[in-house]
């Protein structure tokens, strides 16, 4: 099965070259695209020197803009099925088969941190974020995720298909993506997987630019419209 | 309406009037925004040539102190224009999104050729 890894990578020079190693090491026969949009450390030479797609954009689009980007690349290559793995060395590329497998009984499988199995820790403020939105997505949904901004994830053909389309492109994108996946009748399936912290690197902080993201996936969940595609579980 | 808001309704038509026109000639403006300015620039012309026309409005609509009629509707003119503009600029993000990704694919093909 045609199967590609997708990796949002920005300004990840320092811990990319581990990554795509430790990818390539595992699953050979796996397509790893890069996407890169506007970093200034070289990162898209090194996805080039380890013969990876890649795939760079003029100016920073954010990851939702390159995740679209993924798809889009994936869908015309007629991928089956695709793995978001970030680029910061968080993910355990062990942990891919198990992400894998989930797809032969969900369209989208999430690798969540969250469950007994994890040893992984976030900051508070996100914490308490993470749970509000675990709860307005319950609501909205009528589906429990208790790990909703892990970028973790696996989709089969008719999800990459979707995504390459409507993959949302602000912060917060996960989530979103949760909701657009399910809104389309897409089996959303969420596994335990051990993940690491990050290698190198600052981790993102953008807490003070929360508030807004909140405001901005309320009226996502409550005024959004269903889309017109179509799923198939 | 008082003589003094007359003159300066009649200098901002006037000025609004050069403005477009010049921005037009100089090729800044886009024709169908023009046409929008223009529109409004002859509307502040007419209104403050006839400010009978105004007071009658006001008048028919029980405003006591005219001008409040005229703030009311440049104010209601001016949100529907920003309304316009986000719409647009939600379009145009989302071109130069396509546009961005279209130009990310077809460097990756290139460079695999070479
Ligand atoms: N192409 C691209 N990739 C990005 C961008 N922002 C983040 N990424 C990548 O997305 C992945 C996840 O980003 P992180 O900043 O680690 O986000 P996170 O893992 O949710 O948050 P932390 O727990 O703080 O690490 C990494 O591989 C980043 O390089 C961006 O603007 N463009
Ligand atoms: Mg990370």
């Amino acid at each position: 099965m045609k199967t590609a890894a997708i990796v949002p990578a920005f300004n990840e020079a320092e811990s990319l070259p581990d990554v795509l190693q430790e990818i390539k090491q595992a699953f050979p026969e796996h397509l790893i695209v890069v996407v890169d949009d506007g970093s200034t450390d070289g990162t898209s030479e090194i996805a080039k020197e380890f013969g990876c797609v890649c795939l760079s954009m003029p100016f920073n689009l954010g990851i939702g803009g390159a995740l679209r980007l993924g798809f889009r690349y994936c869908n015309e290559k007629e991928i089956e099925r695709a793995y978001q793995f970030d680029a910061d060395g968080q993910h355990d590329p062990t942990q891919i088969s198990l992400l894998l497998s989930g797809l032969q009984k969900a369209d989208m499988v999430i690798g969540s941190r969250f469950s007994e199995e994890n040893s992984y820790e976030v900051g508070r403020s996100r914490k308490t974020a993470m749970s509000f939105l675990r709860f307005l997505i319950r609501l909205s949904t009528g589906h429990k995720f208790t790990d909703t901004s892990s970028g973790f994830r696996a989709f089969n053909k008719p999800v990459i298909g979707l995504f390459s389309e409507e993959y949302p492109l602000e912060y917060m994108d996960s989530v979103e993506a949760i909701l657009i996946a399910v809104k389309n009748g897409f089996n959303v399936r969420e596994i335990p997987v051990q993940m690491r912290e990050r290698s190198a690197g600052q981790p993102s902080n953008r807490n003070f630019r929360l508030i807004y993201y909140f405001l901005r996936l309320l009226i996502v969940i409550f005024v959004g419209s269903r889309r017109k595609t179509e799923g198939k579980a | 309406m008082s003589s003094s808001t007359h003159i300066l309704i009649a200098v901002l038509a006037l000025g609004a009037f050069f403005l477009i026109v010049r921005l037009v000639r100089l090729k800044v403006l886009k024709a169908k925004y023009s046409i929008l300015w223009l529109t409004v620039g002859s509307g502040l012309a007419i209104v403050s040539a006839v400010p009978q026309i105004l007071d009658w409005a006001a008048e028919r609509l029980d405003i006591w102190y005219q001008p409040t009629l005229f703030l009311l509707l440049g104010i209601g003119f001016l949100l529907l224009l920003c309304m316009h503009f986000s719409y647009e600029l939600s379009r145009m993000e989302n071109r130069i999104r396509t546009l961005v990704e279209e130009i990310a694919l077809l460097k990756e093909k290139l460079e695999k050729e070479n």
